[in-house]
């Protein structure tokens, strides 16, 4: 059981360089680090100056591998960043969004709640779409926002979960760009204990 | 959506003020009911009953969005001018009745912004001056760079700066003082909306850098108020309606259209909004596209064309209207 069908979830697609873009600033979490290494590589057959204008930010867990690692410190860019934790991050891109410039793009990949987490931020700097592009690559887990007790539940991988207030919630695809999170409600309202068979549905 | 402009409002004018030479500045008052309310940047189209013809020409409203026991424009007498600025100069005396169309704001500030940067050049300062009073009421930052040729024939700078002190800076091509277009849009915060109102060239100067400099079209906006472009005179005819009818030199088509008693849409008259587009079924000849609105392919393709601002040099040219 899941509530698909609803428009609001996010699309995102395969990230390109904005040449027209005078700043750029990468962040990426984990496999994230993939398509920044395509950019890079775009960068410098088409516009090899952008470099030396361009960040790249990532937090590094066990799924980047020490190939990737490597090849974004033998890359020749303005600044590299590797952050422990995806809060840090958060914290020093609003701070940097607060002093960027207008011509700056902002690029963003990694698994799908880094992205929501990224996107609300941008969001809050009144970047516009076209000064943000976002690649969704690693876990499909959702950040799942119980809507009865507003708590927030990382990681979820399962149809069903078990919110921090006790209630069994279901995720629904319907998504909050303010929140950076699906809506979860309560599976079992009406009939107490039916609950349906929990699947792992986020991978 | 075409009951929008024959929906006039009789107004009457109750005072002219010569601002500059060259600028009137009028205050109409409505002569039924309450005006309707509008947001800083709207414009409203004065409808101008001259002895040989009709004109239409869009005014910004200047007063304040929060006042409507009148609206306020300012024209400039343009020289040599097609009719219409002639006619407000001339014709338009305190007690002389108009008609207005509602107004449309096509150059509104953008709610998100977290900062707001203002770029006038002349006349171009009229719509800046209403979104000044919404401006103030804010907490978002903003600045003004009102630029006139020289200070007597900026007509607005010294209310400009008794408003707006702190946020705003004056120039005078007079003075050789001009606004540093890149070095404004080079040193922007993320998130900043730019804004112009002025001759072409300072437009056509801030759309190119800003572009240059990375900044999103959906962040920069323009308006411009450019009496259509005058050419050759062509005959056209509207194929729904049956109707043949020949567009004068200095005549738009739009112009025609109406003269030959159709009621045509049409929202900005500027070709910047589009809603004047109409079919084209054929032409012997060229379109000659003066709008902005229409992509380079649209326009390539020859299918559709602009009345308000756009032409064609041919003999005959046949509309699906």
């Amino acid at each position: 059981m899941l509530i698909t069908g609803i428009r609001s979830k996010p699309v995102y697609a395969p990230l390109q360089v904005d040449l027209q873009g005078r700043y750029h600033l990468m962040v990426g979490h984990g496999v994230g680090a993939t398509p920044l290494l395509r950019l890079l590589s775009d960068f410098r057959t088409t516009q090899p100056d952008a470099l030396t204008r361009t960040r790249v930010w990532y937090v590094a867990d066990a799924q980047v591998s020490q190939g990737s690692a490597d090849a974004l410190r033998a890359t020749n860019i303005a600044e590299l960043r590797s952050f422990t934790g995806v809060d840090v991050l958060l914290a020093d891109l609003t701070a940097a969004l607060d002093q960027a410039l207008m011509g700056t793009r902002l690029y963003v990949s990694g698994p799908e709640s880094f992205m929501g987490l990224v996107m609300r931020i941008a969001q809050q700097f009144n970047l516009a779409p076209d000064e943000v592009r976002a690649e969704e690559c690693g876990t499909m887990a959702r950040r799942v926002h119980c809507i009865h007790c507003r708590a927030t539940i990382e990681n979820v991988r399962t149809n069903i979960v078990e919110c921090s207030c006790g209630r069994w919630i279901v995720v629904r695809d319907h998504y909050s760009r303010r929140l950076a999170a699906y809506m979860g409600v309560m599976v079992d309202a009406e009939a107490p204990g039916e609950r349906p068979e929990i699947k792992e549905v986020f991978l | 959506m075409s009951q929008s402009h024959a929906d006039t409002i009789p107004v009457r004018v109750v005072a002219v003020e010569e601002v500059t030479p060259q600028i009137k500045h009028f205050t109409l008052q409505s002569l039924a009911g309450e005006l309707p309310a509008f947001s800083g940047g709207s414009h409203i189209i004065v409808v101008m009953r001259g002895a040989q013809r009709v004109y239409r020409n869009p005014y910004s409203l200047m007063s304040s969005p929060n006042e409507l026991e009148n609206y306020q424009i300012s024209v400039l007498r343009v020289d040599p001018s097609r009719g219409g600025s002639a006619f407000m100069h001339e014709q338009v005396r305190v007690g002389t009745e108009l008609e207005i169309a509602h107004p449309v704001n096509l150059f509104g500030l953008a709610k998100l912004a977290r900062k707001h940067l203002l770029l006038a050049g002349g006349i171009g300062i009229t719509p800046f001056l209403a979104q000044l009073h919404d401006l103030r009421m804010s907490e978002v930052p903003y600045e003004l760079h009102y630029a006139t040729r020289s200070p007597q024939h900026g007509a607005y700078c010294q209310l400009i700066s008794r408003l707006e002190p702190q946020r705003s800076r004056l120039y005078h091509d007079s003075n050789r003082h001009f606004i540093d277009i890149d070095g404004l849009l080079s040193q922007q915060p993320l998130g900043t909306h730019v804004y112009v109102c002025g001759p072409a060239g300072m437009i056509t100067r801030v759309l190119d850098s800003a572009r240059t400099l990375g900044w999103p079209d959906s962040h920069v906006h323009y308006e411009r108020f450019a009496a259509p472009p005058t050419g050759a005179a062509f005959d056209v005819r509207l194929q729904k309606s049956g109707i043949d009818l020949h567009v004068l030199p200095d005549q738009s088509l739009l112009e025609a259209i109406e003269a030959a008693g159709v009621d045509a849409p049409y929202l900005c008259r500027g070709g910047v909004c589009g809603f004047c587009r109409a079919e084209v079924l054929s032409v012997d000849g060229e379109l000659v596209h003066n709008d902005h609105f229409l992509s380079n392919d649209e326009k390539a393709s020859g299918k559709s064309i602009m009345p308000c601002v756009s032409r064609a040099r041919c003999s005959t040219l046949v509309l699906n209207l």
